[in-house]
């Protein structure tokens, strides 16, 4: 029996329209704008000013504060400017302006391809590399990875499950990498699981990605025959339901533990990486490469199959470059969104560039995308079905209407995922997690305040 | 591409419409029109004819006219309101009065109250307790009309199985066989006549997931529960448990009105509430009542408390 969360979710096409396209390199363009916001929590200090030469993988950004990350230059040039420039919903972020020249790397780093299966011994020197070597969660949050892998006191993991569910349709950046960087993937997840005092690892996959599957349990294995640090790592398959990359929903399927209300992972003893930072983190530790690269699909239904990529890209990249490189945006497209068709962010801005966290262009055509119009809720009950939290949004969205506020917090609206199941099912077109999410922020705002 | 769209997530929406699923419903119901329509022949299509065109134009007219707010016919919820009303209407009944029904159940249960989605009480229930109210002689006519096949099977002409035991006693339905009921039943609504029509229709609407099958379930089991305790106690005076599945438009309302969205309770719990609440007060009204049907009342009863189970029953949440 495959396991899988047991509330609510959805079903939509999964639309794997690039799962075969193997993963290539990006060239690099003449000119990158780097953002200093590419995690969750305080932007980065820039350290770089105009007229500084820098080189690939060079500090250019400082965190700001304990929840910050480091960030690096992606290419070698010269810095041309540090300042304010629009990202891709349009709102301005200070951006490091690098005028490319040559490809030269820092000292120290290991571009080979050997594979490195052997664990550092000091958790210390291991987590301030994944730290110094700006390391975020690639699942979607962009929460820096080291802090999650510091449990606070009182905190065990019982288990590190790595998420390879890859749930948003379209989405095929995971299932390239599981199939092409498989054991690095392992390696990495060995390292956190070391890091984290040995627990029980679980690589959770969706059934319907089963070459990443064959490949991840074949690394699995041959890892825990030839090297050692590998025991208790196993593949796990589950299946297909969005939204099962939810962290919540990971935990419930493969732990079948339920995170308390405005409660963390760990308090059940979990620790979630999704298998692209488990990629980062090899590369930061056993071969000293900061997270300047990840993945990226470029897809939708509007485009012929050879248009269909996934793209290795480095950060700092200008949207508009990587669509002219793919073969132009296509006519019909109406949307482009910027991950996946559930929680992605439609863009504004296709000059805005790639971040650590970018996994994707998708094209929708206006027919796809388009919402309809509006009408009476009929009670069908079809949101409530559907949201993987158990909440009512036909309810909350009544609430959140009328500003009543301590009904929506009795009814959990701070617990909503955002994961767009509700407004997904909604026969009736009503705009739920549009308003949900907005009495949502007011909801969290006054139990802060409160405290 | 010349401006981008932007919004907010999700970019995808499901193909189900309000229309898709009033759509279904539509399609569940055939079975059970189409034996009605044979068995009953030009007159039972004439009612479900004046019954639908008059839930329509009157839907029509009154968002049109008298609200002045777009028109929602298209949604076709109106089209299920009217065969609604129809199968539950003797296929005898006269073109007026089956307009007057049509007037009751737009016009007053749904359109009064704020249309589709606002609706205490299920139209077409309202629709047909008006009338069974106002016009007992017609509403109780069982005289069967000629259909379009088997024109000889009336075992018990001019009253419903229930009617007769409210009348004759247990006796007067010795003679019934349950087999014939399951494929045509002998008397009653039009609706009434084929279990296995609305069985069909009732699997067709859960394969859809336009319906959970918590409400329709828990009416049947409650019913069989009930009568089966009374009907072992004292089989002389209590009629057993598949008669009263089968009788009375029990599957009908089960099935289709029971289960209406607007009028039933949003969470499975609250639906089986509200499911054995229907079978307890029905099978109260039939054995002990002055009518010998008692489904369309318990279900108007219940739909006064959905409201309440509403407020009751909530979902399980996630890590609570």
């Amino acid at each position: 029996m495959m396991k899988t969360f047991s509330i609510g979710g959805i079903h939509p096409s999964d639309s794997k329209i690039s799962k075969d396209c193997k993963i290539e390199v990006l060239p690099v363009p003449s000119k990158v704008f780097i953002s200093v916001a590419q995690h969750l929590g305080a932007p980065a200090t820039p350290i770089v000013k105009a007229g500084d030469t820098v080189k690939v993988g060079q500090v250019i950004a400082e965190p700001a504060g304990f929840i910050s990350a480091y960030v690096h230059s992606s290419v070698s040039g010269t810095v041309k400017s540090v300042g304010p420039r629009k990202d891709l919903a349009g709102n301005n972020m200070t951006h490091i302006e690098i005028d490319v020249e040559g490809d030269e790397w820092v000292e120290g780093v290991d571009l080979s391809d050997t594979l490195i299966t052997a664990i550092p011994e000091d958790n210390k020197a291991i987590l301030e590399k994944i730290k110094m070597c700006g390391v975020v969660g690639l699942g979607g949050a962009t929460f820096p990875a080291h802090v999650k892998l510091c449990p606070p006191p009182g905190k065990v993991a019982d288990c590190l499950i790595l998420n390879g569910a890859e749930c948003e349709p379209y989405l095929t950046s995971d299932n390239r990498i599981m199939i092409e960087r498989s054991k690095e993937i392992v390696v990495g997840a060995a390292i956190m699981k070391q890091v984290l005092g040995g627990c029980k690892t679980v690589i959770g996959i969706e059934e319907n990605k089963p070459e990443a599957l064959a490949a991840m349990t074949a690394a699995v294995a041959q890892l825990q025959k030839t090297a050692k640090g590998y025991d208790g790592i196993s593949v796990m398959t589950l299946k297909k339901k969005y939204p099962q990359g939810g962290e919540k929903q990971l935990i419930d399927a493969v732990m079948g533990r339920q995170v308390k209300s405005m409660g963390l992972p760990i308090d059940v003893g979990a620790v979630v990486q999704n298998v692209a930072t488990s990629l980062a983190v090899y590369e930061a530790v056993q071969k000293n490469i900061p997270l300047i690269t990840n993945v990226m699909t470029i897809t939708g239904d509007c485009l012929p199959m050879e248009k269909q990529h996934n793209y290795k890209f480095r950060i700092g990249m200008p949207l508009s470059y990587i669509a002219e490189v793919a073969g132009g945006v296509p006519e019909q497209a109406a949307k482009i969104i910027s991950g996946g068709p559930m929680m992605g962010k439609a863009i504004a801005n296709m000059e805005a560039t790639t971040v650590k966290g970018s996994s994707s262009l998708l094209y929708l055509t206006a027919e796809q995308t388009v919402r309809g119009v509006e009408s009476a809720c009929i009670r069908c009950g079809k949101c409530a079905e559907a949201c993987p939290m158990g909440l009512e949004p036909f309810l909350l969205q009544k609430y959140a209407r009328h500003n009543m506020t301590d009904e929506l917090e009795e009814n959990a609206v701070q617990d909503c995922i955002e994961c767009g199941c509700c407004l997904y099912s909604c026969p009736a077109n009503i705009p739920l997690l549009d308003i949900i999410r907005i009495a949502k922020g007011d909801v969290i705002r006054i139990i802060r305040t409160r405290k | 591409m010349e401006k981008l769209l932007v919004s907010p997530s999700p970019h995808l929406h499901t193909k189900t419409s309000t229309k898709s699923l009033m759509r279904d419903v539509v399609i569940a119901m055939m079975p059970a029109v189409i034996v009605s329509v044979l068995f009953y022949g030009w007159s039972e299509l004439l009612v479900l004819g004046v019954s639908v065109a008059s839930c329509v134009l009157l839907e029509y007219l009154i968002t049109k006219y008298l609200l002045k707010k777009p028109c929602t016919v298209c949604d076709m919820s109106a089209v299920v309101t009217g065969v609604l009303l129809a199968l539950n209407l003797p296929a005898t009944t006269p073109w007026w009065v089956v307009f007057i029904g049509a007037v009751v159940a737009i016009g007053v249960a749904k359109m009064t109250f704020g249309g589709l989605g606002q609706n205490l009480f299920n139209p077409a229930i309202v629709g047909r307790v008006f009338l069974l109210i106002s016009f007992p002689t017609y509403m109780t006519d069982w005289t069967r009309p000629q259909g379009f096949i088997g024109g000889g099977i009336d075992a018990l002409s001019g009253a419903t199985p229930l009617g007769a035991v409210k009348e004759g006693g247990i006796a007067a339905i010795e003679c019934l066989d349950y087999s014939d009921m399951l494929f045509y039943n002998i008397g009653g609504s039009a609706g009434e006549l084929s279990a296995i029509a609305l069985l069909i229709g009732f699997a067709y609407l859960l394969v859809r997931r336009v319906i959970k099958p918590y409400i329709t379930c828990s009416i049947i089991a409650t019913v069989a529960i009930f009568s089966g305790i009374f009907w072992a106690i004292n089989p002389a005076e209590y009629t057993d448990p598949v008669f009263n599945i089968l009788t009375g438009g029990l599957l009908l309302g089960a099935i289709f009105m029971a289960t209406d969205y607007v009028t039933s309770p949003m969470s499975n719990v609250g639906g089986i509430i509200f499911g054995v609440g229907i079978g307890i007060i029905t099978m109260l009204i039939r054995y002990f009542g002055a009518y010998p049907e008692g489904m369309s009342f318990a279900i108007l009863i219940m739909n006064s408390v959905v409201p309440l189970i509403n407020k009751w029953c909530h979902t399980k949440k996630y890590g609570r």
